[in-house]
């Protein structure tokens, strides 16, 4: 076991490392789902001007590798006289990279209800508003939950490219340990643990969001 | 100086060598993952150990960071006495993480033709050959075409992840140039097409795969 010592001293620098991913992954996904459930909104009930908007901005964020939006805002936000913290530089990216994705799985929740849901609500007498506040989205939000959930993975494990840019968590202090040590197969292995400890609640918790969804309650 | 012609003259021929190391890259993964994922998936459909080795390989990749397994194989496994180059690495990387996504996309796939069509093709008098030849592949191969397509897109732009293991792909090019001019917005423009064509490119072609191979269902 004498291998792992380097690991076995760097655990809590780790940990730290850990809170500060989960710090980040945290403060992007609160904005990436607002902004997500927006974009999701005007693609289903728009005009053509806000749908075109929107495709555009899904088309060019789908086709744009992270690490690149990442590097470029690190390069130009300087530039731009933007005087933003290189955290909540990251984080706006972050968010405005994930939104596009959570708009996918908020708007393939609402366009999965029956139609039938629609017209029993129009049946009823309801406004639009009320159809959307009492009918669609709480149900909508129900389908979309598994998927906005392992999306929510995603995010921590992306998070770990915001080390390239020289910003510090996980990865970046696993890096940092590694530089000291010369043990980069243990203290990497260390960091995945930690990721894969993180990413799987997740991913577990998705999966019992799933079977509720499938078998009603 | 923006949109200096000179600087974009002598930017664009570097982008483009990038750009073939990116292609390079995401071809040479796609394919042997198309196999990979499918002995992967294959195993984990199996009974015994072999399926829990397969099902703990798909979660273990699947649930940690692209980054670190890039580390781990790049810094680590020379430690170890296994040293590869900084290409070999990331191919090795972008492999062992996609093939646990392509064998999942590869399960979803076969689990989505119903059971009653065995039954039927069995009920026609078919040998399992035939069977899987004439009925089940046909369908699998249909429905797996829009994920697959999705999972390229995702390799092309996952490919960018090697320019922190220092191989000149079109992100690390594109890294070099900002940090050598002054021409950021100039480069991060002609990164950011480049990575549009070749994700748009791959939606074409999937798009051309399904057309072609949609069944009236």
């Amino acid at each position: 076991m004498k291998e792992f010592a380097p690991l076995l001293n760097g655990w809590w620098y780790l940990l730290r490392g850990a809170g500060m991913t989960l710090l980040m992954a945290g403060a992007a996904i609160v904005p990436a789902t607002i902004l997500g459930v927006l974009l999701a909104l005007a693609q289903v009930f728009g005009n053509r001007a806000a749908r075109s908007v929107v495709v555009f901005y899904l088309f060019v964020i789908r086709g744009i590798p992270l690490l690149v939006l990442l590097t470029f805002t690190y390069y130009l936000l300087p530039l731009t006289g933007i005087d933003l913290p290189p955290f909540w530089g990251v984080v706006v990216v972050l968010a405005l990279y994930y939104a596009a994705f959570m708009s996918e799985v908020f708007r393939a929740g609402i366009l999965s209800l029956p139609r039938g849901q629609w017209d029993a609500a129009r049946s009823l007498g309801m406004t639009r508003r009320q159809m959307l506040r009492i009918v669609i989205f709480p149900q909508a939000l129900r389908l979309a939950s598994p998927p906005f959930v392992s999306l929510c993975a995603n995010l921590v494990k992306a998070t770990s490219l915001v080390s390239v840019v020289g910003l510090w968590e996980l990865t970046m202090a696993s890096r940092e340990i590694v530089e000291r040590t010369l043990a980069p197969f243990q203290i990497f292995l260390g960091a995945a643990v930690i990721y894969f400890c993180i990413c799987y609640t997740l991913a577990l918790y998705g999966r019992y969001l799933e079977g509720r969804v499938l078998h009603g309650h | 100086m923006l949109f200096d012609p000179n600087f974009i003259a002598r930017l664009i021929p570097a982008l483009i060598e990038g750009a073939e190391v990116t292609v390079e890259l995401a071809v040479l993964t796609f394919g042997i993952c198309l196999v990979w994922g499918f002995i992967v998936a294959l195993a984990n459909s199996s009974h015994g150990p072999l399926a829990w080795i397969a099902g703990g390989y798909i979660q273990a990749v699947r649930n940690t960071p692209l980054l670190i397994q890039m580390y781990i194989v790049y810094f680590g496994f020379s430690m170890i006495g296994f040293g590869l180059s900084g290409f070999g690495s990331g191919l090795l990387a972008l492999c062992i993480q996609n093939g646990g996504y392509m064998a999942e996309i590869y399960r979803g796939g076969l689990q989505s033709v119903s059971q009653r069509q065995y039954e039927a093709g069995r009920a026609l008098g078919m040998r399992r050959l035939a069977l899987y030849r004439i009925v089940i592949i046909p369908q699998v191969v249909a429905r797996i075409i829009p994920p697959m397509t999705n999972q390229a897109i995702s390799i092309i732009k996952d490919t960018s992840q090697v320019a922190a293991i220092a191989v000149m792909d079109v992100m690390k090019v594109a890294q070099v140039w900002v940090e050598s001019s002054a021409n950021t917005y100039d480069v991060f423009l002609g990164v950011a097409i480049i990575y549009l064509v070749l994700t748009s490119v791959a939606t074409l072609i999937g798009r051309l795969f399904e057309r072609r191979l949609a069944f009236a269902s």
